[in-house]
């Protein structure tokens, strides 16, 4: 600076520097992975976020005997587990959980396309941005984390009128909803789809969450939870797999 | 309107740069000069989501909006004040709402200047409405109607124009969550800077048409999505060395409004106005400790050092116990530009510009690129190869990246943030400096990666 300098130790911390963990996460990642040698590699590349070694792991596997769908499980998911939890624990940021997310899904994709029979789901998802609302990164990160824990996801997209939300949810009979919206203004589509699923007769828990939208106003209709990081959409849906009804879901992630 | 590439930058040194001044300053609205010598109060505002009913709630809200920080700015003696009047989005889909808005501020603000002289000026900033459903729409039946409504708020009262335009976000949403540095330079200094070109060329003619202001740009939907992603300290959504980065690339793309013949002063949110500052000498908006009703981040004095308008970001029209929201952000504002303004008479404004910035410069990378001696720095790279978009943009990011890896060692990083760094910093140099390979490659890979990818939006 030109005049003036200083030790800025005295006001201001670092917390992020403070708590940061001893550990790499390369090093975390590797006390979390199998021991089976044809199944680690596979972890391996979707730690990595590797699409092709993971594709090239499954065939391998896949060769030496290995079911396709049952490897969806043994690997891809055991794999994609050490990259949530290390997220979870803040050991790794939200795009290695993208790009590992590409590699499980294109895993996925190669598991299927080798089986007879389809694998089953851990549940199905509803996802969708509110009616007017064209900002959608929210929403992709809510379905990327739903997909990497195993949840099947149905995204209907940005701007979605309400109509098109309820006809899905009777057609997909998804364990949960969620909507993400911007703005103040779009928000309020969450309610209309809070009436007409209760008019439905479907109480269904609505995950919402994003930009302007705060838990006072998710509070103001019956099927809405809210979710105040994108993170909370999987902490939920294992919450409802766990048992947990709409109250149960506002008693755990309604915190203010 | 003819695209005008800045060869140089606009001040000597950084530090010439302080707030209140501009080597151009800007005459609008009602006697105001920005950039000339003060600062200004520039109050933002929403209106209460059921006041968008109907075009009369609407207009009738923006009345009562105006007449409350008016009232307040002369209340407490307060000499100059700028309304910003970001469009919801039937104001900017119905151009005759925006119209009539601007139209009915405007009257009030004249009713207040001739009685008490107070200088102001209304500044009006349609949303970008170029996209459906499936596919941002930059060109075409939207950007028609977008551009009527410039024109209706222009001819009504509209002293200052804006846009937050969204040009390159299709890639940018998709590359900055899987820290893809090249990704992001196509978004944002290929893809935003050619729309801006576009849009900006006719945003001027409007202004000109008019006799107002074209006021500028914001790089809102990219650098600062990256920069809200990013988030606080203990935040593992997005390394923030990664949104300084984003922010740095997005100098030049803002930049190109003045190249297209915008004048300033530009937009709040722009983070890195400081870096466009310095290259063009235009008048700049900032928010920071000021915007906190709107949002967070982690610079909140530090930009405050080179702005001429101070401002709140946004705040939605309701009661709060100092009267409305409007009343009570638009006095914070005030009493902030009249400690710079102080200093300012009283020979103190370095001293004050440099506390402000100590007090936040190591707080966060995103901080420290943007303290005026970095930001300066950065300004040199863009414009040495001005004449480039990509290159420029590089350079900008490749300048971010050297000044954080020779950083002062105040400044302390995560080991994470120095990862992401190291891993930005080796994409930088494996990228070529042919821009039209880099286009080329770049327009395959994109085209099959986002499915929402147009390239004719760009003329591509």
């Amino acid at each position: 600076m030109t005049s003036l300098d200083l030790d800025p130790s005295e006001i201001l911390e670092r917390y992020n520097v403070k708590m940061e963990k001893a550990m790499t996460p390369d090093d975390a990642a590797a006390e979390l992975y199998p021991k089976d040698e044809l199944i680690r590699p596979i972890a391996e590349s979707i730690y990595e976020g590797e699409e092709d070694d993971t594709v090239e792991g499954l065939k391998k596997a896949i060769d030496a005997g290995k079911d396709p769908i049952a490897l969806i499980d043994d690997a891809l998911m055991v794999g994609m587990g050490v990259v949530t939890k290390l997220y979870d624990e803040g050991i790794i940021f939200l795009p290695n959980v993208m790009m590992s997310a590409d590699a499980m899904l294109d895993g996925i994709d190669y598991c299927k396309s080798q089986a007879k029979e389809p694998p089953v789901s851990k549940g199905k998802i509803v996802c969708h941005v509110a009616e007017g609302d064209v900002h959608d990164i929210g929403k992709s990160i809510v379905s990327a984390l739903l997909r990497a824990n195993g949840f099947d996801v149905v995204d209907l997209g940005r701007d979605v009128p309400v109509d098109e939300v309820i006809e899905s949810v009777k057609k997909e009979k998804p364990m949960m909803v969620t909507g993400t919206a911007l703005m103040t203004t779009t928000m309020y589509a969450f309610k209309a789809v809070n009436d007409r699923l209760l008019e439905a007769g479907i109480k269904v828990p609505f995950q919402c969450g994003g930009g302007a939208v705060n838990q006072d106003f998710v509070s103001t209709y019956e099927l809405g939870v809210y979710g105040e990081e994108a993170a909370d959409a999987p902490k939920m849906a294992e919450a409802i797999l766990a048992g947990a009804d709409l109250g149960k879901l506002k008693e755990q992630f309604h915190q203010h | 309107m003819t695209v005008n590439r800045y060869t140089k930058m606009a001040y000597a040194s950084a530090d010439d740069m302080i707030f209140g001044n501009s080597p151009n300053p800007v005459k609008a609205g009602l006697d105001l000069e920005i950039g000339a010598g003060y600062t200004t109060p520039e109050v933002n505002y929403a209106p209460r989501p059921e006041a968008g009913e109907t075009k009369e709630k609407l207009v009738k809200e923006y009345e009562r909006i105006t007449r409350d920080i008016m009232e307040r700015m002369v209340q407490v003696g307060f000499p100059a004040v700028v309304l910003e009047t970001e469009h919801v989005q039937q104001m900017t889909n119905n151009p005759t709402w925006g119209g009539e808005v601007a139209n009915a501020q405007k009257a009030i603000m004249e009713d207040y200047h001739d009685e008490y002289g107070i200088k102001c000026a209304l500044r009006h900033t349609p949303g970008d409405i170029r996209e459906d459903r499936d596919y941002l729409q930059l060109r075409g039946e939207k950007y028609n109607t977008l551009m009527e409504s410039f024109e209706e708020v222009a001819s009504n009262g509209a002293d200052l124009l804006s846009i937050e335009t969204m040009g390159g976000k299709e890639v940018f949403d998709r590359a900055i969550l899987r820290n893809d540095v090249p990704g992001m330079l196509f978004a944002i200094g290929c893809l935003g800077t050619m729309d801006m070109e576009y849009i900006w060329q006719d945003i001027a003619k409007v202004a000109k048409k008019n006799n107002v202001v074209a006021a500028g740009d914001t790089d809102c939907a990219q650098a600062n999505t990256a920069m809200f992603i990013a988030g606080g300290l203990l935040d593992k959504n997005l390394a923030h060395t990664l949104a300084i980065i984003a922010r740095a690339i997005s100098a030049p793309r803002t930049l190109a409004a003045y190249e297209a013949g915008a004048v300033g002063p530009g937009k709040d949110c722009g983070y890195e106005n400081t870096i466009v500052k310095s290259i063009a000498g235009v008048p700049i908006a900032q928010e920071g400790k000021s915007s906190t009703c709107a949002h967070s981040d982690v610079m909140g004095n530090l930009v405050m050092q080179c702005c001429d308008l101070w401002s709140n970001e946004s705040v939605e029209y309701h009661g709060e116990f100092g009267g409305t929201t409007v009343q009570c952000w638009s006095e914070s504002l005030a009493y902030d530009c009249a400690l710079m303004n102080v200093s300012l008479q009283t020979g103190q404004s370095k001293n004050l510009r440099d506390m402000m910035v100590l007090s936040d410069k190591y707080r966060d990378p995103q901080g420290y690129i943007l303290a005026y001696d970095n930001a300066y720095k950065v300004g040199e790279a863009i414009v040495k190869d001005s004449d480039d978009i990509y290159l420029r943009a590089k350079n900008a990011a490749v300048e971010c990246v050297n000044l954080l890896e020779n950083a002062d060692p105040k400044l302390q990083m995560t080991r994470f943030e120095k990862n992401a760094l190291a891993d930005a910093s080796e994409a930088l140099a494996g990228l070529t400096d042919d821009s039209d390979k880099f286009l080329s490659d770049s327009l395959e890979q994109y085209k099959k990666e986002v499915k929402v990818f147009r390239p004719e939006n760009y003329g591509l």
